[in-house]
C-alpha cells in the first residue's frame, strides 16, 4: 500500500518528534564505547586483530588475563582486577594509574561520560 | 562501519536517518542533525562515519578531486609508492581495525635495502661507518649510524607519560633542540647530522627538543597483536577510498571551502563554486596552512596561534629503477646523505625485478627546491643523484614529484612544534569555537600521523554530539 501524503507526512512528523527526543539525550555508554573504545577493544572474550584485549565480561576480572594477548608487563604486574573505581581511575589517566602501560589513550572524555561509559561496559557480559 | 549497535542503538539510529531523510516530508526542518565535514582525510572520514553512524547527516567538502589527502598512493607507478602517509605502526589500533572491517588488506612492508652513507661529500660503506675518515664522530660516537644518533635522547628521556609533554615542570626542555641537544652533551658532529634529516622540525634551532623526547618516547609504547609495522598490500589510499565509499551521501569532489559563516543557528560554507551549504555545526578536519586559507570567525587569540605552528617541509623524488646498479660496488641500495639528497630508500617492487626507489628531502634544504618548477627541481635533484651514483644514470626513470609545502590544501606535511610551543599551542589550536570543530592529524594527543588523523576525527565527532545533543 503507498500511504496517501497525509499519512506520509504524519509518520514523518511522527519520526522528527521522536528523533528530536531521541537527540536531546547525550552520547549513552554504548554511544561513547563505540566510538572511543571500540577499534582497540571488542567485546568478545577472544583476542582478535585489534590491538587491544577485549573485553567482554569485565567486571572483577583480573588484569591481564586474556589468553593469547600479549600485554605489557606493567599491566600483568599491576594486581588490578577490574571494577568501576578502577576502570574510571584507569580511564581517566592511564600513565598515572599504571606507568609504562601499553594503551596510548588520552581520555576525550568528561568525567560523567567516563562514568556512563564505565558503567555501561561493566554490564556487557 | 565498524560498529553493530544493539537493537536500541539501531532503534535511535534509524528514527534519526529516517529524521535526516524527511526533509521534505514535514515542514520542520531536521534541526541539529546536521554536519558538514571540511576535508576527506583521515581524520575527517573516520569523523563523518561515526556521525553517520550515529544519525546525523553529513556532508562532506573535499576541495581535491581524490579523497586521502596526505595518504596518497601513486597509483601510476610501479609498485604505487606512497607519497604520503606511508608506514602503520603496529600499535595503530583505529587503522587497523577500520582496514579490518573495510577489507582492506594489510601486510608487512617488504624491507628497504639496506643504506649506506654519503657523508661530507664522501661515500661511506655502511660496514665501514666506524672506522671511516669520513665519519666526522668522536671516538665514543663513531659506531652510531647518523640515524639512529636521535635515538640516544632515550637514555634520559623525562617524558614518562603520553601526556607529559605539555606538563609545565618538564617545559624547561621545550627549548631549540640544537642547544638542549649541546647541553646534553651530543657533540657538535652530532647535532650537525640529526639537523641533516630531522623529520620533526625544518631545522633544530626551530625544533623544540620537547619535540624530539616526545617522538622518542613514542617508540616504546608497542603491544598487542603485531608488532610489526604495516602497509595496505593495494597501497594506503585503499583505506580513505574504502571509509568514502561507506558513506551515505558521496564526498564532494574537487569543491575548496573558502569560508564558513557562522549564523544563529548553524553554520554556512561558501564553496569555491559560489555554491553554499548550511549545517548545524562544521568539523574543519584539514591541516593548518590549508585552514588559513578559509575565511572564519575565530577568536583573535587563536588565530594568533595557528598562524604560528610551522609545517615540516618534505620534496620526494619517486623513481623506478630497471637494475640494480649498486650491487657491483657492494652497496646497499639505499642511502643516508648530508647533502641536498637527504635520504634516498630503494626497495624491490613486490614480483618484478625493479626498484622502487624514493629521494626524500627534509627541512629547510627544500626551500631552494620548492622555489623551482617542477622541471627545473626534478633536474636539480637528478643531478646530484647523478654525482653520488653515476650508475644510476641509465636505469633509473622518474615516476613523479611530491611536494607538500607547495600544495595548497596541505602547506607540508605535518605540524611542528617550535620552541615555546609545546605547553600551550596543541591544546589552543583545536578548541572548539561556536559551532566551528577542529580535527586532523595535529589536533590528536596520543598519536602522531595516520593514526593521530582517526583518533582526532573520534573527539570531533563527540564533541559535535556532544553539542547538538
Ligand atoms: C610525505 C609524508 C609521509 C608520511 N608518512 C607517514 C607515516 O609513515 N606514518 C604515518 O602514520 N603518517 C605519515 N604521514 C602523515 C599522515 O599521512 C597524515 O598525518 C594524515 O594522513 C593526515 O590526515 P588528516 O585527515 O589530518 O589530513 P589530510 O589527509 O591532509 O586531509 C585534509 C583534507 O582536506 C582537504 N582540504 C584542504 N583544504 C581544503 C578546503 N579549503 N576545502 C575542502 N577541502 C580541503 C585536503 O585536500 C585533504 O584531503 C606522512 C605524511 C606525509 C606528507
Ligand atoms: C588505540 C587503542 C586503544 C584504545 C582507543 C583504547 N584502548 Fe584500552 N587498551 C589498549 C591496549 C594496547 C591495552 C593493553 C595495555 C597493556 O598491555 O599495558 C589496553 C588495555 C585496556 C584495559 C585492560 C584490559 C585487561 O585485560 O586487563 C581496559 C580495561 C581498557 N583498555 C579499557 C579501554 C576503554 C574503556 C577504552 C575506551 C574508553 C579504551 N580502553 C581505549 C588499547 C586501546
Amino acid at each position: 500500500m503507498i500511504p496517501g501524503r497525509q499519512t506520509r507526512c504524519w509518520l514523518a512528523m511522527s519520526a522528527c518528534l521522536l528523533a528530536a527526543a531521541t537527540r536531546a539525550a547525550p552520547p549513552s555508554g554504548e554511544q561513547l564505547y563505540d566510538i572511543a573504545c571500540l577499534s582497540c577493544h571488542s567485546l568478545g572474550d577472544a583476542a582478535d586483530h585489534r590491538v587491544g584485549p577485549p573485553l567482554g565480561g569485565l567486571l572483577n576480572r583480573k588484569a591481564a588475563m586474556v589468553k593469547d594477548y600479549r600485554y605489557s608487563e606493567a599491566l600483568s604486574a599491576s594486581g588490578w582486577s577490574w571494577t568501576l573505581p578502577t576502570l574510571l581511575a584507569w580511564l581517566s589517566d592511564p600513565d598515572t594509574a599504571i606507568p609504562n602501560n601499553a594503551m596510548n589513550y588520552v581520555n576525550p572524555l568528561t568525567a560523567g561520560e567516563t562514568q556512563r561509559l564505565g558503567e555501561w561496559l561493566l554490564q556487557q557480559p | 562501519m565498524a560498529y553493530t549497535p544493539s537493537r536500541r542503538g539501531l532503534l535511535q539510529a534509524a528514527i534519526a536517518t529516517s529524521f535526516a531523510g524527511v526533509g521534505n516530508g514535514c515542514d520542520i526542518a531536521a534541526p541539529g542533525r546536521k554536519v558538514v565535514v571540511v576535508g576527506a582525510g583521515l581524520s575527517g572520514l573516520n569523523a563523518a562515519l561515526i556521525l553517520e553512524r550515529w544519525g546525523f547527516e553529513v556532508e562532506v567538502i573535499e576541495a581535491k578531486e581524490r579523497v586521502g589527502g596526505r595518504v596518497w598512493t601513486l597509483d601510476h607507478m610501479p609498485g604505487s609508492p606512497e607519497g604520503g602517509g606511508n608506514v602503520m605502526g603496529a600499535n595503530y589500533g583505529r587503522v587497523i581495525h577500520t582496514a579490518h572491517e573495510l577489507s582492506v588488506p594489510l601486510r608487512n612492508p617488504p624491507q628497504a635495502l639496506p643504506s649506506d652513507y654519503a657523508v661530507g661529500g664522501e661515500r661511506i660503506l655502511r660496514q665501514h661507518w666506524a672506522t671511516s675518515d669520513a665519519n666526522p664522530l668522536p671516538e665514543a660516537w663513531r659506531s652510531t649510524p647518523p640515524g639512529r644518533l636521535i635515538a640516544k635522547l632515550n637514555a634520559d628521556n623525562p617524558l614518562l607519560s603520553t601526556r607529559a609533554w605539555h606538563e609545565a615542570k618538564l617545559m624547561a626542555a621545550d627549548q631549540p633542540a640544537d642547544e638542549g641537544l649541546k647541553a646534553l652533551g651530543f657533540p657538535d658532529a652530532a647535532i650537525r647530522l640529526i639537523n641533516a634529516n630531522n623529520s620533526y622540525g625544518n631545522n633544530l634551532s626551530e625544533t623544540s627538543l620537547m619535540a624530539l623526547y616526545r617522538i622518542m618516547g613514542e617508540f616504546g609504547r608497542l603491544s598487542g597483536p603485531a608488532l610489526a609495522v604495516k602497509e595496505a598490500v593495494a597501497g594506503n589510499m585503499r583505506l580513505p577510498e574504502a571509509m568514502a565509499s561507506r558513506l551515505r551521501r558521496r564526498v564532494a569532489l574537487g569543491e575548496p571551502v573558502m569560508s564558513i559563516n557562522t549564523l544563529s543557528s548553524g553554520v554556512q560554507a561558501t564553496l569555491a563554486s559560489g555554491q553554499t551549504v548550511e549545517a548545524d555545526a562544521a568539523i574543519l578536519a584539514l591541516p593548518i596552512p590549508a585552514l588559513r586559507q578559509i575565511i572564519l570567525d575565530l577568536p583573535p587569540s587563536q588565530l594568533a596561534v595557528l598562524d604560528d605552528v610551522d609545517y615540516h617541509k618534505i620534496v620526494q623524488l619517486h623513481c623506478v629503477v630497471d637494475e640494480p646498479f649498486w650491487e657491483a660496488a657492494g652497496w646497499g641500495g639505499s642511502w643516508w646523505t648530508d647533502g641536498l639528497l637527504g635520504r634516498i630508500f630503494t626497495r624491490p617492487i613486490p614480483g618484478s625485478n625493479r626498484y622502487n626507489m624514493t629521494i626524500w628531502i627534509n627541512g629547510d634544504d627544500c626551500d631552494p627546491l620548492n622555489a623551482l618548477d617542477d622541471a627545473a627541481c626534478t633536474d636539480a635533484i637528478l643531478q646530484a643523484l647523478w654525482q653520488l651514483v653515476p650508475g644510476a644514470k641509465d636505469v633509473t626513470s622518474v615516476g613523479q614529484l611530491v611536494r607538500w609545502s607547495n600544495d595548497p590544501f596541505a602547506g607540508g606535511s605535518w605540524a611542528l612544534w617550535r620552541p615555546g610551543q609545546a605547553g600551550q599551542a596543541h591544546g589552543a589550536i583545536r578548541a572548539a569555537a561556536g559551532r566551528l570543530f577542529f580535527a586532523g592529524e595535529h589536533t590528536a594527543e596520543a598519536y602522531r600521523g595516520m593514526e593521530a588523523a582517526m583518533e582526532s576525527g573520534e573527539r570531533a565527532a563527540l564533541e559535535v554530539m556532544r553539542s547538538l545533543s
